[in-house]
């Protein structure tokens, strides 16, 4: 790859995206630690009941997963504004949704990964029956890098702003309810044996139209953030 | 309407201002920078240097007027790695060492021919901090490693915001000589600064805004 073409510059930058991350591991631990907690805690506040937990366990993993993802999505683009490095993503030749697309994906490995790999040990403490464990993994997988796309266009419009965390907050909770919704619908297919097929149909069809749109919102959203 | 220059000048404003919330706070200016020269913005402090900087890097929209690069209109979308910028936020990753960080800018806009980041590491005087931290770089270091980018990529048009600042005699030195490399390349460099700078090539250009 010679350096300065369109493949080299994305790998650069999911390299070095990564590479940041892998140094300030304690920061990637933190969603995953957040979401063994919150799990844990399930069933000595509502009751060792087998049959009520395999019931909420489908919503309660995919809620916890969405706030685990919340809280780490406020970092999305701080660091970048804050020493400077946007304004040598802005100038660089490659089109700045492209790197920002980089970016998320990145964002995505380090953040959502993590918590999908736990998700099955969580679902299960929760007695989540096993034939549905594949499905919620395939809705974890097309749910997370979603709403991390969907994140990700709203992290960009509250970039300007300094207290930009409750904002965030406010306006990510209408634009999760679809997505929670198809994610536990199709668990709750499988776990009484229907087809499941549809909900994540749509699931997918919401990505593919996310991952075309959400970077170039983005882009237009940050240019507007440095526009100050 | 009048005939072209022999060559487009390589960044060029004409009747360039900038208004924010209705109240200018810079010009109108008026100046063309072809290659080999160097300009210095000069101004006291709040007079518009580093929004006329970030104007000409077309992050902000001018109020009024245009900004030419290579005689063509240009824009974030047009500018296509030509201009490099250096401002008060140096662009480093202070978890990443200054070879780690220079890796990344020159997968972004490539590497200028003849260069590697050893060689302008060693230039810039990093030569053995080559893999710390720049966390653990004092300030006039990591202006170093930032400066080393210059180098490194091949932009044709530096805009540098304060470059002197933070830097010892030997610093400014480094910045004056690296300029003169980049003016005898036939790039050009637009520098602003609000003390008194000594260039060593002799007088250069001044554009001054006033408050």
């Amino acid at each position: 790859m010679t350096p300065g073409s369109t493949p080299a510059a994305c790998a650069a930058l999911l390299r070095r995206d990564l590479t940041l991350a892998w140094r300030r591991r304690g920061d990637i631990a933190m969603p995953v630690l957040y979401a063994v907690i919150v799990t844990t805690l399930f069933p000595f506040a509502i009751g060792p009941e087998p049959a009520l937990l395999a019931r909420i366990a489908g919503g309660v993993v995919f809620v916890i997963v969405l706030l685990a993802i919340l809280l780490s999505l406020d970092h999305l683009f701080r660091g970048d504004i804050d020493d400077g490095s946007m304004e040598l993503l802005m100038l660089a030749p490659q089109p700045l949704a492209l790197l920002v697309g980089m970016k998320i994906l990145a964002h995505w490995i380090t953040s959502s990964l993590p918590l999908i790999v736990v998700a099955p040990v969580l679902a299960s403490m929760l007695k989540l029956p096993p034939e549905a464990m594949p499905v919620l993994v395939i809705a974890l997988l097309l749910s997370t890098p979603l709403l991390c796309l969907l994140g990700a266009v709203l992290v960009a419009l509250t970039a300007g702003s300094k207290r930009s965390g409750m904002l965030l907050a406010l306006m990510l909770l209408p634009l999760c309810v679809p997505v929670v919704i198809f994610a536990a619908g199709a668990l709750a297919a499988a776990q009484e044996g229907l087809s499941w097929v549809a909900p994540i149909a749509w699931l997918g069809a919401g990505l593919a139209m996310a991952l075309v749109l959400a970077p170039l919102a983005c882009a237009a959203a940050l240019r507007i953030a440095m526009d100050t | 309407m009048m005939t072209a220059p022999h060559t487009p000048a390589l960044l060029e404003a004409r009747a360039l201002c900038f208004l924010r919330q209705d109240e200018p706070v810079f010009g109108p200016i008026d100046f063309a920078l072809h290659g080999g020269e160097i300009a210095l913005v000069e101004g006291d402090n709040g007079s518009g240097k580093t929004t006329l900087m970030r104007v000409l890097t077309g992050m902000l929209r001018p109020g009024e007027g245009e900004v030419l690069l290579d005689g063509a209109p240009f824009s974030l979308d047009t500018v296509a790695g030509a201009v490099v910028f250096l401002g008060h936020h140096l662009g480093l990753k202070f978890d990443m060492t200054p070879r780690e960080n220079l890796r990344l800018a020159a997968g972004l806009y490539g590497l200028r021919s003849g260069t590697d980041e050893n060689a302008v590491l060693r230039e810039v005087g990093l030569a053995g901090y080559e893999d710390e931290p720049v966390r653990q770089l004092s300030a006039g270091q990591k202006k170093r490693a930032a400066l080393a980018r210059l180098l490194l990529l091949p932009a044709r048009v530096w805009l540098l915001d304060e470059p002197y600042a933070n830097l010892d005699r030997e610093g400014i030195a480094l910045v004056n000589r690296l300029l003169e490399q980049h003016a005898a390349r036939g790039g050009a460099a637009l520098v602003t600064s609000h003390g008194a700078v000594s260039f060593a090539g002799g007088e250069p250009r001044r554009i001054r805004l006033h408050a």
